[in-house]
């Protein structure tokens, strides 16, 4: 079975479950009886839950009939490596931010990241990338707080 | 009436008013392009401002603002396929390619100008018919938003090219993320697992920013560091005269701007939906109606034209309902009413009888406003074509950091970055999984409109399904809804035997 037949049918199985566990999310929704009325705050939930079971089988269905296209170039030669130090430095970023403050924390996550999605023509250039950083952070965290009144997390520095 | 357009026009060509609206435009212009920060945003933040200023002041330069953020969100749309604001939705459906095969110069003059032909169409009609459009609008009720709402969610099939079942699933899932929060209604809370910050549900802001700013960069990282020098992409401006596009090019879309902007004007009167329903209502009629709608999404003008115009003919759709009946059409107007009420007018009736000069100088500053933003986007587009410049591993960083302040400006909680970083990653996995996400937005901006109405509606009519069917223009919706569905069964089966058709003929 090829990458993207097996990707189909794995996404109809994720529409599958997904749809199975909204629909036991919504049985578990505590909503009092009323006499007369049919239509709940649970209604939606699971008119919505039973369409996404549907929808599961018939991507299943539509995953057994697949026929992939031929590919033009190389096939599939996606970075998951960048892809995955990305995502990490991204949820770094948020996750440390409320600590070391947003000022910082920025200068730190542009700094990766622009190391991280370099092409492998170019040479990292520490220099440059901090500074860019540094001018960035600054820029935008002045801007925010006090032309706009935002009240970015600070840290340990207080401006 | 003249008289008062007269005195309109000279109050705003005042040093002061001319300048706030200068200020306001440009400032506007910026807030639409960077992704994350909105018209609604810029208003809010100025409202403050105003209070030192004089009514006529102070609303022109919110009136200003407004047009400005309505319309900088098709830049960001077009050179970094990452909508602005939820208005500008639908001009990267097109508006993306189109930067892709070269011709994004092209792609954002035709954005600026029909976007300046939008909003001029929606001043004529907030001038001429303002108050008779509004009474009608105001005899909608729950049966009729909930049946404008379901014909709304039908048109996903037309936005599901490829598949049906992932184009459906895209929209029920966003209508899924919708229902979390508590319920319309009877208040009862859902799917917020304890978390009180769940109680007002998703921020739509949040959930575009994770769907296209967020995936986008995630989606560059996959392979950028293979790419040779890797920009977003490259305008030659050398050749490019006027706003990029043909005097043909620009007869051959103006029924299609004409019919965008009555849609925008349609949706932008109705109370609670705006400019981020209307581009993409526009652009599916647009699909719909024209020779090729096999090429939309490719890169066509026509795509970038209906969304464009659209979305800026609600500024003046949203006006109508606000200055002749004091309601409100959508977020930015509601802020704008904090506007009127801090000089101590009352939009309404008799707006048009008491404060004459007044309405008449929100008008003239109306049409300043659209000219200036005219002005400064089409001598803005040199400026915006060498953004393209900086190369994407500098450029997407930055803007996701600008994404993620976006977020936080919300309601100043970290909750909203993570909320972007949940949608980004749900988004990734609809680029990898083939699953459209333009449906998802559908779905989750109409689906609480829905939900709400129907209750609503069944409450009116004591339970009873039918009120949905008997009321004419509820009926009518609806039944409209039922055949387009029919319709496109009807012709994806239609293409499909044609198909298995031609297969057996080569085989034989």
């Amino acid at each position: 079975m090829g990458d993207a037949k097996k990707r189909e049918y794995v996404l109809g199985f994720v529409i599958l479950i997904a749809g199975i566990v909204y629909l036991v999310m919504a049985s578990q929704l505590k909503v009092p009886e009323r006499p007369g009325v049919h239509v709940d705050a649970s209604f939606v939930p699971y008119v919505l839950s039973s369409i996404m079971c549907i929808l599961g089988v018939l991507q299943l269905r539509a995953a057994k009939n697949y026929v992939p296209k031929p590919k033009a170039g190389n096939g599939d030669d996606v970075d998951y490596g960048t892809v995955g130090k990305t995502i990490g430095l991204v949820f770094g970023y948020v996750a440390l931010m409320s600590y070391l403050g947003f000022p910082l924390m920025t200068v730190l996550y542009l700094v990766a990241q622009f190391t991280v999605l370099t092409p492998h023509d170019k040479k990292v250039n520490y220099v440059l990338y901090t500074v860019i950083a540094v001018i960035a952070s600054t820029f935008i965290y002045l801007t925010f707080r006090y032309a706009f009144d935002m009240m970015l997390p600070v840290g340990p520095f207080d401006f | 009436m003249l008289s008062l357009f007269q005195q309109g026009i000279e109050a705003v060509f005042t040093f002061q008013i001319f300048g706030l609206v200068f200020f306001g435009t440009v400032v506007g212009i910026i807030f639409g392009a960077v992704p994350g920060l909105t018209s609604t945003m810029a208003v809010a933040l100025f409202l403050p401002v105003t209070y030192s200023l004089g009514a006529g002041a102070g609303i022109s330069l919110l009136v200003a603002l407004f047009v400005g953020g309505t319309s900088g969100a098709l830049i960001s749309a077009i050179l970094l396929k990452i909508p602005g604001t939820p208005s500008s939705v639908a001009t990267t459906f097109d508006g993306g390619p189109l930067m892709e095969k070269g011709e994004g110069a092209k792609a954002l003059g035709v954005g600026i100008v029909f976007s300046f032909l939008g909003t001029v169409v929606s001043i004529i009609a907030l001038i001429f018919i303002a108050p008779t459009l509004a009474k009608i609008a105001l005899r909608f009720g729950p049966h009729e938003y909930f049946a404008i709402a379901i014909f709304s969610l039908t048109l996903i099939i037309t936005l599901a090219s490829g598949s049906m079942v992932k184009g459906l699933l895209s929209g029920v899932i966003g209508f899924a993320f919708s229902t979390v929060g508590i319920a319309p209604v009877d208040a009862i809370t859902r799917f917020t697992f304890g978390q009180t910050q769940l109680n007002s549900g998703f921020e739509i802001l949040t959930v575009l920013i994770g769907l296209f700013a967020i995936s986008e960069v995630i989606k560059v990282a996959e392979n950028v560091k293979h790419e040779k020098a890797a920009t977003i992409g490259k305008v030659s401006m050398k050749s490019i005269k006027g706003f990029g596009f043909s005097m043909q090019e620009f007869v051959g879309q103006l029924w299609n701007g004409f019919r965008s902007a009555l849609i925008g004007i349609g949706i932008g009167i109705l109370p609670g939906i705006g400019a981020g329903t209307s581009n993409i209502v526009s652009y599916i009629v647009a699909k719909n109606r024209s020779k090729y709608p096999e090429k939309f999404g490719t890169g066509v003008i026509d795509g970038v034209v209906a969304s464009e115009t659209a979305n800026n003919a609600c500024i003046g759709g949203a006006l109508i309902p606000l200055l002749t009946l004091g309601i409100p059409g959508d977020a930015v107007t509601a802020v704008m009413l904090g506007g009127f009420m801090i000089h101590g007018i009352q939009p309404g009736p008799l707006l048009f009888t008491t404060q004459g000069a007044l309405v008449y100088t929100i008008f003239a500053a109306l049409i300043l406003s659209t000219i200036m933003m005219l002005l400064c986007e089409f001598y803005g587009l040199r400026i915006f074509v060498k953004l393209l410049a900086v190369p994407k591993h500098i450029l997407l960083p930055i803007i996701l950091v600008l994404c993620v302040v976006g977020a936080f400006g919300l309601g100043n909680r970290i909750f909203d970055i993570w909320t972007i970083l949940l949608f980004g990653l749900i988004g990734y996995g609809f680029v990898k999984g083939g699953i459209p996400q333009p449906p998802f937005i559908i779905g989750f901006i109409l689906g609480p409109m829905a939900e709400t109405n129907l209750r609503r509606g069944l409450q009116l009519s004591d339970g009873d399904f039918m009120g949905f069917l008997t009321e004419p223009i509820s009926g009518a919706f609806l039944m409209l809804s039922a055949s387009s569905v029919f319709w496109h069964i009807f012709q994806a089966q239609r293409a499909k035997s044609a198909k298995r058709r031609a297969a057996v003929e080569v085989q034989a």
